[in-house]
């Protein structure tokens, strides 16, 4: 079982991870890009992104990995704890863990809109929404209390 | 919205120098001018997006918190062969966190721009042998 989940592993990161360099870009699609982030529970956020916003569930391995994808994006989902690289502690002994500030940004037409339904769903946000000048954002939380950025343009 | 383009922010201490790091070591291309705020670079599918404290994405959030640098959530920087461009980088005084780690998927380390955000070069384990 595990040599299986690990060769479909691989072949999954074969997929995205060859188109995605530069140096050779390959024939085909254009390459995904792979964002990481570190979840306290694998499949908590599975579910999260897949039921509020709208990701498909490419790849996952068991509690240890998942693969997830959205457009040309790609979310990779790691726990604190388990046998992949990104789980390992540094030097150090720091352990990654969620949360911060950096995020990836998905741009929607109608922020009110998107903000109204995921508060119904009771996603948790971290302000109100912000007027910049690009546009509005605003910040959500996942349940490890990792970032989202809604943003509209204009 | 174009689905052909993943915007990604990473907020920084001083945005031209974020800018200068990222197109000197990383191959990115500036995006329109930098301000003191804000500044956005490109490479590939990737928009990045860099905030400084005075961008509308630095403003503190109602309960007083405010964004910074940091963190562990990142993009990868995918490459073909890991070790030289780690040395390339180092010979460059980019600065890592830890030492190349390999896991089921492939091998990764984690670089930091001026910031202290973090960066994942990552070398996935199979290499594709046909076009």
């Amino acid at each position: 079982m595990k040599t299986t989940a690990m060769f479909a592993l691989a072949l999954a990161l074969v997929a995205g991870g060859t188109g995605a360099s530069a140096q050779s870009p390959g024939p085909g699609a254009p390459a995904p890009l792979r964002i990481r982030y570190m979840v306290n529970d694998v499949s908590a956020a599975v579910g999260f992104y897949t039921d509020k916003l709208g990701f498909k569930l490419v790849l996952q391995s068991g509690p240890y990995f998942a693969v997830l994808t959205r457009g040309d994006a790609q979310l990779l989902l790691s726990p604190v704890k388990g046998p992949g690289g990104a789980s390992q502690p540094m030097p150090n002994g720091e352990r990654p863990v969620p949360g911060g500030w950096n995020r990836m940004v998905l741009y929607v037409a109608d922020l009110q809109g998107e903000v109204d339904r995921l508060r119904k769903q009771g996603v948790h946000f971290r302000n109100d929404i912000v007027n910049g000048l690009g546009g509005k954002e605003i910040l959500l939380d996942d349940p490890s209390g990792n970032s989202v950025e809604l943003f509209q343009p204009g | 919205m174009s689905e052909s383009q993943v915007n990604v922010r990473y907020m920084v201490s001083d945005v031209q120098e974020s800018v200068d790091w990222y197109v000197g070591h990383l191959g990115f291309s500036p995006v329109g001018p930098a301000s003191p705020a804000f500044a956005a670079v490109q490479r590939g599918p990737l928009r990045l997006l860099l905030s400084g404290t005075a961008s509308s994405a630095g403003r503190p959030m109602p309960d007083g918190r405010k964004p910074e640098p940091g963190g562990w959530n990142r993009f990868q920087f995918i490459v073909e062969d890991i070790g030289p461009e780690v040395e390339r980088l180092r010979a460059r005084g980019v600065k890592f966190r830890n030492e190349i780690v390999t896991g089921p998927g492939g091998s990764q380390i984690l670089a930091e721009d001026p910031s202290g955000n973090v960066v994942e070069i990552f070398q996935p384990a199979f290499v594709q042998t046909s076009a």
